[in-house]
């Protein structure tokens, strides 16, 4: 097996091309929010046999007058998604009753979603939140926990090395989502945020397990060579992150198959989580353990 | 206690675990097993009543509302209080409905107060939204002095025959009661229209003074006992074929019971309803606000309630009028209190005393001010889901979960052997626990929810594989299997315990700050990671002390080591 301290370059590399393509999709496509965050409606609606034509529904509710633009969007064979923008319910009411007008008992109302712009902004403060004192919970966590080995690494620095690999796997989760909006029309709604805040668990998790075979094997054969704890820690425990992440991965792929579309988008981003939280724990974060302590040792 | 010993007990309770949660979670399967247990050998199992899982309303449909309350006009101490208030008014709203666990909750984020209402397996949606979202509306009202309506000379005609044809029917009906083989039980259950018919007319030991006089005299004083009225026996409520069954006591203590066969006639009430109540002018737009007060002398706790200057002169006029009588405060057409006028109260502050305890009082005055401060409510979010689509969800996660389980089970097995089907085992165990868990605490399940459970397999998974590798590697070492299994668990707990921890931070916050959907993710995956260390701590480790014997040494292969390596 190759050496991972060795090569660690690469995987530098390797990680910081990928983080700096996210950001740049970020900044480019931003994340397409869905009717969670920016407010709107959303009707789901089905057939019972001989489902009509989108263009069909379409003029069917322009017809009543509520809404000028919408977008229509068969799921299966008899369901169609229309999304517009957020109306009352007595708007409601009105739409769907011409659309009851026009197919009689054929159709049925599934679901529908109607977010005023507030609640939506409202949504994403709260998630930010959420998320920077998620960071902060587990630095300090993780700086507690490891606390009895601050030497030769003092107990923070786990930490930041911790969180840095957690923001380079949300990062570019969130690129890949910006990028599936862009071109696939994958929408960002709350249940991603539980995704991206089980991402964030979940790298940590990962991470840690490496870190707690470095502090064992610190405290048993530490003789002054970091690098060699280090890569010794990372083959004693690359299987095991691998193995787990499979497990996880297959049961989310379990969701993906056959869990219905409302959380398939969760599935997807929590497989990409995982998959770059393994990576990035075997590949990164020790590498950068290592990088981090001889960098600051140097300016002592 | 020898470890062999100790080992043996904690294998049966996990077992008896296992089994009862398993019973817990599929009563009816367990039931039909019992079925077949007694239809062959005779030998009968207590059986087991089912309680069903909490489903949220994304899996049974429903409707996730939010509102958002403009309390522009309220001065910012008394917000808190009005949206107390507005709660109460959507929960009584709600509560006409006859939605199961209805969720009524408020919400601040800066200036926006909001209120969210969730109303699970709901049919009428559409008639919900319309009704939670009127503005509260308070009414004073009077007892009506008019208790009979008037009827028109046709109506008063119609009337009389009505009642005429009842009469005739229950003369018929008497007739066939005083036969001699007549089962006056069956009677009543077939013509009886009292609330008593499904129990054969039959009431029940009663003292004097229950019933009205002409029931009263018959039952008491003309009736022995299993004798039946000659004649019909006219009340307001009707006619009676009346039946007497037992008597006991004497003096005040006397009981009888009766049994009854009751045939309702129309009132003039039928016809023409007479409001018991009055509106007056004064409503909820007068009262300026009503607050919780004690009495200087007795500390006893009271509403006041203080009107605008228009609502002072109405009050003065209205108490003036009325002394001694009944004043209706009505919210929603619902009476909420009712006090009697003691004397004209001219100032414009009146109190509303009583026996309240103070938590009484708390809620009076709440709903006082929720029509008085008139807080309007905006939808600003509605979230509908219908029943079929729920199934739909449910039934795809259970797959997605069973699929889940069966991979797992299989790459467990297929890497690390015996050790693997163990774990497998104990997950099978961990799923039957949570699920009792979702029923005894109870969890409310939502899409989010399974998948909080179903990735919680994942994670259970991983503490099982962080022991099993830590063990090959202690076996690598030279170590026996059996103090390998030791050294495995105990090293591999920090890291299990660490890695969880910080799951368990993010869940918490995620509780905290998120919405309903979260939430639910959320809390499954808690119990889930709970649950889990205990499978992998216990549950796993028990099982493989159990199976390793001294033999197994040489078939280390079996526990996934390859032994040319070693």
């Amino acid at each position: 097996m190759i050496s991972i301290t060795k090569t660690r370059n690469y995987w530098f590399i390797f990680s910081g091309v990928l983080v700096a393509i996210s950001i740049v999709f970020l900044f480019l496509w931003k994340l397409n929010f869905g009717i969670d965050f920016t407010g709107g409606s959303l009707m789901e609606i089905s057939f019972k046999e001989n489902p009509p034509q989108s263009e069909d529904i379409t003029n069917v509710i322009k017809s009543s007058g509520v809404v000028e633009n919408l977008s229509i969007q068969q799921i299966g064979e008899k369901g169609f998604i229309l999304k517009f923008k957020d109306i009352g319910e007595a708007e409601h009411q009105q739409m769907f009753q011409s659309i009851q007008a026009a197919y009689k008992e054929n159709v049925a109302e599934e679901r529908f979603n109607s977010i005023g712009p507030n609640v939506g902004q409202d949504l994403k403060q709260k998630t930010l939140k959420a998320i920077i004192i998620a960071i902060i919970g587990i630095v300090a966590y993780i700086a507690w926990a490891f606390r009895k080995v601050s030497k030769p690494v003092t107990s923070w620095k786990y930490g930041i090395i911790a969180s840095l690999a957690l923001f380079h796997d949300v990062i570019i989760a969130l690129g890949v989502f910006s990028f599936l909006g862009k071109f696939y029309n994958v929408e960002v709604n709350a249940p991603f945020i539980a995704a991206v805040l089980t991402i964030l668990g979940y790298s940590v998790n990962d991470t840690i397990v490496v870190f707690d075979r470095i502090r064992e094997n610190l405290t048993k054969y530490y003789e002054g060579n970091l690098e060699h704890i280090i890569e010794k820690s990372i083959r004693e425990t690359y299987v095991r992150s691998i193995n787990t992440s499979m497990t996880v991965i297959l049961t989310l792929f379990a969701i993906l198959i056959f869990g219905g579309a409302t959380i398939r988008d969760f599935a997807l981003a929590l497989i990409i989580g995982v998959v770059f939280g393994t990576y990035s724990s075997i590949f990164l974060a020790s590498p950068l353990l290592l990088v981090f302590e001889k960098a600051t040792k140097k300016n002592k | 206690m020898t470890q062999k010993l100790r080992i043996r007990i904690s294998f049966v309770s996990i077992f008896l675990l296992i089994i009862i949660a398993a019973i817990f979670d599929f009563p009816s399967y367990y039931n039909q097993f019992a079925n077949l247990v007694q239809s062959k050998t005779k030998f009968s199992l207590p059986r087991v009543s089912g309680k069903p899982f909490l489903l949220g309303l994304d899996l049974q449909g429903g409707t996730h509302l939010i509102y958002e309350a403009d309390v522009s006009q309220i001065t910012s101490s008394e917000r808190q209080t009005a949206i107390e208030g507005v709660k109460d008014v959507l929960d009584r709203r709600v509560n006409a409905f006859g939605v199961s666990e209805p969720i009524i909750q408020s919400s601040r984020s800066g200036d926006t107060w909001n209120v969210i209402v969730e109303l699970a397996g709901i049919s009428d949606v559409n008639q919900a939204i319309k009704m939670i979202g009127e503005t509260p509306l308070l009414n004073f009202k009077l007892q009506n002095p008019v208790t009979e309506p008037i009827l028109s000379d046709q109506e008063k005609k119609d009337l009389e025959a009505h009642n005429k044809s009842i009469k005739l029917k229950a003369d018929d009906i008497l007739k066939k009661s005083l036969k001699p083989d007549a089962d006056f039980t069956a009677l009543a259950k077939e013509f009886s229209e009292d609330t008593s018919k499904d129990a054969g007319g039959m009431l029940g030991f009663a003292k004097k003074g229950v019933y009205v006089s002409e029931f009263e005299k018959i039952c008491f004083d003309e009736l022995k006992v299993n004798q039946i009225s000659q004649s019909v026996v006219q009340t307001k409520f009707g006619y009676h074929i009346i039946k007497k069954i037992d008597e006991q006591g004497e003096g005040d203590a006397r009981e009888v019971s009766c049994q009854h066969i009751l045939l309702k006639t129309k009132t003039p009430q039928d016809i023409h309803p007479v409001d018991p109540w009055v509106n007056t002018e004064l409503s909820g737009e007068h009262l300026k606000k009503a607050q919780v007060v004690f009495d200087p002398n007795t500390q006893a706790p009271q509403v006041s309630l203080e009107f605008n200057s228009q609502g002072k002169e109405l009050f003065k006029q209205l108490t003036t009028d009325n002394v001694g009588k009944v004043i209706g405060i009505f919210l929603d057409g619902e009476v909420i209190s009712a006090p009697r006028v003691n004397e004209p109260i001219v100032g414009g502050n009146a109190v509303i005393s009583g026996n309240f305890g103070i938590q009484e009082a708390k809620v009076l005055s709440q709903r006082l001010n929720a029509g008085a401060l008139r807080v309007p409510i905006k939808l600003v979010s509605q979230q509908t889901i219908g029943p079929t689509l729920g199934k739909i969800s449910v039934k795809q996660s259970v797959t997605a979960a069973i699929f889940g389980l069966l991979i797992v089970s299989l790459f467990m097995i297929i890497f690390y052997r015996i050790p693997g089907l163990l774990a497998d085992i104990s997950l099978l165990s961990y799923g039957f626990i949570i699920l009792s868990l979702f029923k005894l605490i109870p969890v409310t399940l939502t899409l989010a929810g399974i998948s909080g459970f179903i990735l919680s397999i994942g994670i259970a998974v991983d503490a099982n594989i962080l022991i099993f590798e830590r063990m090959k590697e202690e076996i690598k070492r030279g170590r026996s299997l059996d103090s390998a299994i030791d050294e495995a668990f105990k090293r591999a707990w920090p890291s299990i315990r660490d890695g969880n921890i910080s799951t368990l931070i993010t869940c918490i916050i995620l509780i905290w700050f998120s919405t309903s959907i979260v939430k639910g993710f959320a809390i499954t995956l808690i119990i889930g990671i709970l649950v889990s260390i205990f499978s992998a701590m216990f549950i796993t480790k028990i099982f493989l002390k159990m199976i390793v014997k001294k033999g197994n040494e040489k078939w280390l292969w079996m526990y996934g080591v390859n032994k040319r390596k070693i």
